[in-house]
């Protein structure tokens, strides 16, 4: 019996296309993942059925029926209950209260009837005891627990909800393998009981382990439906690659090959902090190493901290052949170390400033400025444009007055008045527009050549291909594979960013 | 058309348009009100509350909710640690300059050390600081008379020094062009609007954001103290509330010279109009007989009525 039927489902924000044809159906009694690679559109899909995103055409039914969701509270109405993988817990109130935050239990319609409560949270707590771990219960605030904890709390307010059909974004990313191997067998014990449930997760042995059939997504489109029991991960992660997986990056386009006696611009030996572990690399002058893998595995997280702007717990960076412990952003700069961000807005562009003023702060520092005198500011400032083809009215007008691709690149410039020895890239191409990519990679592969040592994190995997020497996978905050020369495919990147971790 | 409106509709047109207004209104309320010495004498109370808002404007840039609540109780110390400082005798103008600039900038130090490494909002913590300086002024005044501000000082307030103008009016003439060029030709300056536009980005890109701000908040500790030195010379002697009003008044001040509360946009040379009319105004309710808690209570709707204008949109666009 279908649960939840989704039929040529589209959604468009602006000019740009998120979901072009999404089907999706979900039986009674299945688990149903849901697989695509980053900006496949899986998750516009997933809002579409949680009602916080309304399609802009095509049908939904629910148990056969055809449904319009209006919204959150609809979706719930309908019988959908949702996990969100970005946590929506009330840090300050107890693990019992979260559970049963959606539908608290009244008195006279009033007051909340703090029995019946108490009562409905045990029932699902109850569920994962003895995997919680300690200072986990009832009463425990959920500001004090630690982060697989407050997933699993997450975990039972979806459970809470009671849903015929559960939606697990990600539920797994924080617990530990005790934690997931009761969580599935809370899963299995839905299934018998006829619930739809649909799962999203990047680790292909709990895909094997959990799921029954999968629906695979890329470039918006579903591509195909499968029976887990019937297929292999090859085969899944060739068909979310889609046909020329195979083929190796072209040779044309990657960048001159480095010569290793120029030395290392960068190494990092052992380090370890907030979203990394252990990792280990070098990065020659010259080069352009690769950072791949899924979202969040720690590329930017270690990025920012080479940069000063995370936190360092043990290891050693070096830049050239001195230590580099840079303290803050400030001090990076100070000893050669640069860094642009993919989420302008945040952390680049200064807004309602002149475009000069978001060019000339990095030359402030590396030259000790006092005096900002705008004529010779311009003579600085106007080259690092020019080199990146930048298109601008005047240096004075507000940094806002320009296109996202022309923001982004006044935002690199500032880095091209007084040369770095180590350029981190993170995500720097997110949301701008493909001549503007052009400009981009023209410029670091000339600055690789100018000796430069650069770390290019990209979410879009043409980009690594076509750019990076090398590309080191990132899976869970370590580096599970690094692939060179041939290697370098679509498919090994996909192969290496889903395998377990 | 279009960029005649916009010309109109900017703020330190705007403010100058409402003075020429007011002028023509306190005229016609009471002749001589405009006259060429009513207007100077205007213009001295206007320098005092324009070095303040000096002080204010450049935290209120900087961003963060960033405000000083605590001007109004520096202006009063100032006063008080200058007359009796100097006593009367212009022997002890210097050491009383010393003392006062020593001490706003300690209670900006304060100030700036709380917001930053105690990560108290401003609004909190200079307003905590205004009550701690009430305090602390009746404390002071305990059975210690009044000090007397030094003939040098008062002639430097209220007589002509250059060309009929006292010697205040050059000052904050003087500060005028400082805080313009300071403002727009210095990377101190570009950094303040920085972090007030955009604090996270201006700290990715090297700017030592935590000791920026401690410092705008000395400087307007600073700004206080010198204006309450001044406020010594205007009155001759300094009493306990002396400086009270300009805390409200220096904001509003700011508003009305276009800076938005939110930070990173705005200048001085449109707060030093919104100070000139906000003592217009003054004068005109004096004129018409409203007593300091009717000023007060106008000065207020002022504050509110330009946040209406200003605000949507403009004061709180990041």
């Amino acid at each position: 019996m279908s649960k939840l039927k989704l039929n040529g489902v589209s959604k468009a924000y602006g000019a740009t296309l998120a979901l072009r044809r999404g089907d999706l159906e979900v039986m009674a009694g299945e688990v149903h993942v849901l697989m695509g690679s980053n900006g496949s559109g899986k998750s516009t899909l997933c809002k579409i059925i949680a009602g916080s995103v309304r399609p802009d055409d095509g049908r939904i039914l629910i148990d056969d029926t055809p449904v319009t969701i209006t919204g959150p509270r609809s979706a719930r109405a309908q019988g959908i209950g949702i996990f969100y993988q970005e946590l929506s817990l009330a840090a300050h109130r107890t693990v019992e209260e979260n559970i049963c935050l959606a539908a608290l239990p009244a008195k006279a319609r009033l007051f909340v009837d703090r029995t019946a409560l108490k009562e409905r949270a045990a029932r699902y707590i109850a569920l994962f005891d003895g995997v919680s771990g300690d200072g986990f219960s009832a009463d425990a605030l959920v500001g004090n627990l630690r982060p697989d904890q407050r997933q699993l709390v997450e975990i039972m307010k979806a459970l809470a909800s009671e849903a015929p059909l559960l939606i697990f974004d990600e539920p797994t990313s924080a617990l530990d393998r005790a934690q997931v191997e009761r969580f599935f067998e809370i899963l299995r014990d839905l299934k018998r009981r006829g619930r739809g449930i649909i799962f999203i997760s990047h680790r292909m042995d709990e895909i094997k382990a959990i799921g029954d059939r999968v629906t695979i997504i890329r470039d918006g489109e579903t591509i195909t439906t499968l029976n887990l029991g019937e297929t292999d991960a090859g085969t899944v992660i060739r068909l979310m690659v889609g046909g020329a997986g195979d083929m190796p990056a072209s040779q044309s386009s990657a960048p001159a090959v480095v010569d290793a006696k120029d030395g290392a611009a960068l190494t990092v030996r052992n380090l370890s902090g907030a979203g990394f572990r252990n990792v280990s690399f070098e990065v020659a002058r010259g080069e352009i190493l690769g950072f791949g893998g899924l979202h969040g595995q720690g590329q930017s997280a270690l990025l920012r901290a080479i940069f000063g702007a995370g936190s360092i717990a043990t290891g050693e960076i070096r830049i050239g052949s001195d230590r580099f412990d840079a303290a803050s952003p400030r001090d990076a700069i100070r000893r050669g170390c640069a860094y642009v961000s993919g989420d302008r807005g945040r952390d680049g562009v200064i807004s309602g400033r002149p475009i000069i003023e978001n060019v000339t702060p990095i030359h402030y520092l590396r030259d000790r400025l006092m005096i900002a005198r705008p004529s010779k500011l311009s003579d600085r400032v106007a080259p690092a444009l020019e080199s990146m083809h930048t298109k601008f009215a005047s240096l004075f007008h507000p940094i806002n007055s320009l296109s996202g691709g022309n923001q982004q690149k006044v935002i690199i410039a500032r880095w091209l008045i007084d040369r770095p020895d180590v350029l981190l890239l993170d995500d720097p191409t997110k949301g701008i527009d493909l001549s503007a990519k052009a400009d981009l990679f023209a410029l670091i592969r000339q600055l690789a050549a100018e000796g430069l040592g650069i770390i290019l994190y990209s979410s879009e995997d043409a980009e690594l291909l076509g750019n990076a020497n090398r590309i080191l996978v990132f899976n869970g905050g370590s580096v599970s594979r690094e692939l060179t020369g041939p290697e370098r495919t679509r498919y090994n990147l996909y192969q290496a960013a889903y395998e377990a971790a | 058309m279009s960029s005649v409106l916009s010309f109109l509709r900017q703020p330190i047109v705007v403010a100058l348009v409402f003075i020429v207004l007011l002028l023509y209104l306190g005229e016609l309320l009471s002749p001589g009100f405009a006259s060429a010495a009513q207007i100077l004498r205007l213009m001295i109370v206007a320098s005092l509350l324009g070095i303040v808002a000096a002080g204010q404007n450049v935290v209120i840039l900087g961003g963060r909710e960033g405000i000083d609540l605590s001007v109004g109780g520096v202006v009063s110390l100032s006063a008080i640690i200058a007359g009796n400082v100097m006593q009367g005798a212009d022997i002890g103008i210097v050491p009383a300059i010393a003392a006062c600039l020593v001490a706003g900038a300690f209670f900006g130090l304060l100030n700036g050390l709380g917001v930053t490494l105690l990560r108290i909002p401003p609004l909190v913590m200079t307003l905590g600081m205004l009550g701690v300086l009430q305090g602390l002024l009746v404390v002071i005044r305990m059975g210690i008379p009044s000090g007397q501000a030094a003939p040098a000082l008062s002639r430097f307030v209220t007589q002509p020094l250059f060309f009929g103008v006292p010697g205040i009016i050059w000052l904050w003439a003087v500060i005028g062009i400082v805080m313009a060029l300071m403002l727009s030709r210095t990377v101190f300056g570009h950094r303040i609007y920085a972090i007030g536009s955009n604090e996270h980005a201006a700290y990715m890109a090297g700017v030592p954001v935590r000791l920026m701000r401690i410092a705008l908040f000395m400087i307007s500790g600073m700004f206080a103290a010198i204006a309450g030195l001044c406020l010594l010379g205007y009155s001759g002697s300094s009493f306990a509330n002396v400086g009270e009003q300009y805390t409200l008044t220096s904001i509003i001040a700011v508003v009305f010279g276009g800076t938005s509360l939110a930070g990173g946009k705005g200048g001085y040379t449109g707060t030093m109009a919104g100070a000139f009319l906000l003592v217009i105004l003054q004068g005109i309710l004096t004129t018409v007989n409203i007593d300091e808690s009717g000023r007060q209570m106008v000065f207020g709707a002022t504050l509110l009525i330009l946040m209406m204008f200003y605000g949507r949109g403009r004061a709180m666009r990041a």
